[in-house]
């Protein structure tokens, strides 16, 4: 093999590269968070009732917990195949910060199954009959917040990569962590039927974000770390 | 001290001023909580030497009949 | 702060050094040792060993005078009647229980930078007590609020908070048994742990932010003392000693036997248990 020195900067848009590729080989992947996510918004009306106006007042909680749970589902996936072949150790051994790999990842992981999810939202709202009002306001909240999800979600995956079952101990470590955001994202939205200023809660969001984007890919490495060796 | 006892019979303590199921709940609990978390890591202390105990000894009886065997072929 | 690594370079190169550097590192190596010593289950065993009958005689005495007073003396609210009595227990479990995320992190970046083995047992028995402290202040505290809510349950903040923290308490241990490897699950749970505890401050933050309804702090704080007499007050500050004393007795009983476990192979523990 020949050895030719990368820099970071490569080795982060090379692992980009190579995972949105590995998505797009596997649809399923990128197919069922999205399918997920438009059959639970669609029990709360069966569950809860279809009267319009009922529905327009819990539309927004029932957007942002359906997206937390896609992203939830979506996550198991996330270093899976990378532990079971091998890449993961590969990775790990690499001589570039496994800060940027992790990060790199993630955005990829982001871009397949929280994107979709965030592209759709506006059609469920609708649907939900959400105020037209909030449409905007919640789309930019969970454009700002499945990020976080993403990235949060990341640390109880990298922390469980080596067990067999898996899936509800990662809901339990990752669910209550991701209560901020939900109060965060629902409350954003319910501030736009008050008719109260946006910018500081959205502000907040923003903060979170890059508080997340800083420090949670830290937490993963580190969990990656112990979890693979 | 006594004189100021907020209560003035044993009945009135129980009964706490209606409150009785509330308070002593509460109180019960908490010696419930009290004492499992005293009684459970002494009972497992008991538990843990007396196996280390058997270990030694058959880790002993190993090592003899090893031993003998050792001397008799 | 002297690595294991650096200290016999260190010891090596002693005798080039000039006799002041020589006593910074000799400081240095006390320091290390002192602190390696800290970390060593036989030296926490036999000293807690000396200290466990006086932490237990002195938490039963505070809590034979301070369950007394909060039972016979306290004058009843004039809100709340007889039901502040409850406020005795709830308070003091309420505040020990937002220590543990805190204590878990601590113990838990130990693990991860000095891999002292003493403060994984702290973390590892730690979290049980925690999830059980959380949820007697939980229950606690619904009953307290049985009466003056009119109901066992509402989402307020400081209830919400809780629950959410014996979730992310629930969820260490569950990490803690999956994981087979020791040595893993001890890590794991150091990261979780630190990620956790950064995660009850925010969790705390939010969830105030989102629901102010709750009442003004009943539990102990200078600000708000000044207007309660000290009959009030006294017992519930030896309640909070006695419980906090409490909760050091039994994360010691269980330490002393996670020793137990994991130092079975030792020679100390081999003579110890033949002793019996």
């Amino acid at each position: 093999m020949s050895e030719t020195r990368t820099s970071t900067g490569q080795a982060f848009r090379a692992t980009l590269k190579r995972d949105l590729l590995i998505a797009y080989k596997r649809k399923n992947d990128v197919v069922n968070p999205f399918m997920f996510f438009l059959i639970v918004a669609t029990l709360f009306p069966i569950g809860i009732t279809p009267e319009p106006e009922r529905l327009g007042e819990i539309a927004a909680g029932v957007l942002w917990i359906a997206a937390l749970l896609a992203s939830l589902l979506a996550m198991d996936s996330l270093y899976r195949a990378d532990y079971e072949d091998g890449s993961l150790e590969q990775l790990l051994l690499s001589s570039h910060p496994l800060y940027f790999m992790v990060l790199a990842k993630n955005i990829a992981h982001w871009l397949v199954s929280g994107l979709p999810v965030v592209l759709v939202s506006p059609l469920i709202a609708y649907m939900l009959n959400l105020p037209p009002e909030s449409y905007l306001i919640l789309f930019v909240t969970l454009l700002l917040g499945t990020p976080i999800l993403s990235l949060l979600g990341s640390i109880g995956v990298a922390l469980t990569v080596g067990l067999g079952s898996r899936g509800l101990i990662l809901a339990v470590i990752t669910l209550p962590m991701s209560v901020p955001i939900l109060i965060a994202g629902t409350l954003t939205v319910q501030q736009t039927l008050n008719g109260a200023s946006l910018l500081g809660y959205l502000a907040i969001m923003g903060a979170m974000l890059l508080a997340a984007i800083s420090l949670a890919p830290l937490a993963s490495a580190a969990a990656l770390r112990i979890s693979v060796n | 001290m006594f004189d100021s006892i907020q209560f003035s019979s044993i009945g009135e303590f129980f009964s706490m001023g209606g409150y009785a199921f509330n308070v002593w709940t509460v109180y019960t609990l908490f010696v419930l909580f009290f004492a499992i978390n005293l009684y459970f890591p002494l009972i497992r202390k008991k538990q843990i030497l007396s196996e280390q105990k058997r270990r030694l000894i058959v880790n002993r009886e190993m090592q003899t009949l090893k031993n003998d065997d050792g001397e008799n072929s | 702060m002297v690595r294991p690594g650096e200290h016999d370079i260190l010891l090596t190169s002693m005798h080039n050094l000039n006799s002041r550097q020589e006593s910074a590192v000799q400081r240095a190596n006390y320091m290390w040792m002192w602190f390696s010593k800290l970390g060593s289950p036989k030296w926490f065993y036999e000293l807690s060993g000396k200290w466990l009958p006086w932490l237990v005689v002195a938490m039963s005495l505070l809590l034979v005078v301070g369950i007394t007073w909060a039972l016979l003396f306290v004058p009843p609210d004039y809100q709340q009647g007889n039901t502040i009595r409850i406020m005795y227990i709830h308070v003091p479990f309420a505040s020990i229980s937002l220590a543990f995320f805190p204590l878990m992190a601590v113990a838990g970046t130990i693990t991860l930078v000095w891999r002292m083995k003493l403060a994984d047992m702290v973390a590892k028995t730690a979290a049980p007590l925690g999830a059980w402290f959380t949820a007697l202040a939980l229950a606690s505290g619904s009953i307290w609020g049985s009466d003056i809510w009119g109901t066992w349950w509402i989402w307020d903040g400081r209830l919400t908070s809780m629950l959410l923290q014996f979730f992310l308490l629930v969820g260490v241990i569950s990490l803690r048994s999956a994981l087979e490897d020791a040595e893993a699950a001890a890590k794991a749970c150091a990261v979780l742990s630190i990620v956790g505890c950064i995660n009850v401050f925010v969790i705390k933050y939010s969830v105030d932010w989102w629901n102010t309804l709750h009442q003004p702090s009943s539990g102990f704080s200078l600000s708000d003392q000044a207007p309660n007499p000290p009959e009030v007050w006294i017992p519930l500050v030896i309640m909070i000693f006695a419980i906090y004393l409490f909760f050091a007795v039994s994360l010691i009983l269980s330490i002393r036997n996670e020793i137990l476990v994991r130092e079975r192979r030792s020679q100390w523990v081999e003579e110890l248990v033949q002793g019996t």
